[in-house]
């Protein structure tokens, strides 16, 4: 080391004035450790929160009302079917009638009825 | 060491090892922040706090002090980029609104006035070398730059002192 070197370093070592009041390491360190306390703490509650939420939203999705079942006609059903009923049918006061399954003959009278067209 | 000394997060650094720098790690805080003390403080703690939480893990490569404040001088870097970006953005705004830059305290010492007048990466060497008892090698690390960079900004440093303390 020069003498120019041990000059700046004699010269240099007494700090600013403003470098002695340090604060005590007790402190500084309790403090750090309480921010990072902290921190766990809230990491713990965003977690607990974000939990809860992913909770909710599958309890939403799993009990959502389930929405109209569709239902199909069977065929076979229909084709032996004996009445049928429209669904506005209870609107009119009489509703319902009969399918016949044959069509009815009317048999041809051989008697006259009076003032009848036969 | 002993074993409920050391930090749960960061296996090779103790309380009490830290304590042992804890006045060298403040000053240099202190000369990262234009000498005031809260920010200062508040650096060191930020520090302890990277150190607790494992952020910063030191790995026995250099020295503790080394590590710890190239770790201040990261976090120093950081907030002082974060606040230049607010102050251009207020300089933006309000093109007259002069930002006025908290002074050092004024030292009689002529070297001391000297080491201020250097550009920031010679003040930083200068600092590290002489008041900090650090190897070139070492300040280098902490400034982060390899130590041939951290030898031309010692010598310049060195050069300029000299003229400058010659001078006066």
């Amino acid at each position: 080391m020069t003498d120019f070197e041990n000059t700046l370093r004699e010269a240099l070592r007494d700090e600013p004035a403003a470098v002695r009041g340090v604060p005590a390491f007790a402190n500084v360190f309790a403090a750090a450790e309480a921010r990072v306390a902290a921190r766990a703490r809230s990491r713990r509650i965003l977690g607990g929160i974000a939990a809860a939420a992913m909770i909710a939203a599958v309890a939403l999705t799993v009990m959502r009302p389930a929405g109209p079942t569709w239902q199909y006609v069977d065929p076979e059903e229909l084709a032996s079917g004996t009445s049928w009923v429209a669904p506005s049918d209870v609107l009119l006061p009489e509703h319902r009638f009969d399918i016949f399954g044959e069509i009815p003959v009317l048999i041809e009278s051989t008697e006259s009825d009076e003032g009848a067209l036969l | 060491m002993r074993d409920s000394d050391v930090l749960d997060n960061n296996p090779h650094v103790s309380r009490s090892a830290l304590e042992a720098i804890h006045g060298q790690v403040f000053g240099w805080a202190l000369s990262r922040c234009h000498y005031e003390k809260a920010v200062a403080e508040d650096l060191v703690q930020q520090a302890y706090v990277e150190l607790l939480t494992g952020k910063a893990r030191f790995d026995g490569a250099s020295s503790l002090k080394t590590f710890v404040f190239s770790v201040v001088q990261n976090l120093a870097r950081g907030r002082y980029r974060r606040q230049a970006t607010r102050l251009r953005l207020v300089d933006k705004a309000a093109p007259d609104n002069r930002v006025v830059e908290p002074v050092e305290p004024t030292r009689r010492d002529d070297v001391w006035q000297a080491v201020k007048a250097l550009p920031a990466r010679q003040r930083d060497i200068v600092e590290l070398v002489f008041c900090r008892d650090m190897t070139i090698e070492e300040a280098s690390r902490v400034m982060g730059v390899s130590t041939g960079t951290g030898r031309v900004h010692y010598d310049r440093a060195k050069k300029a002192l000299r003229k400058r303390l010659r001078d006066d």
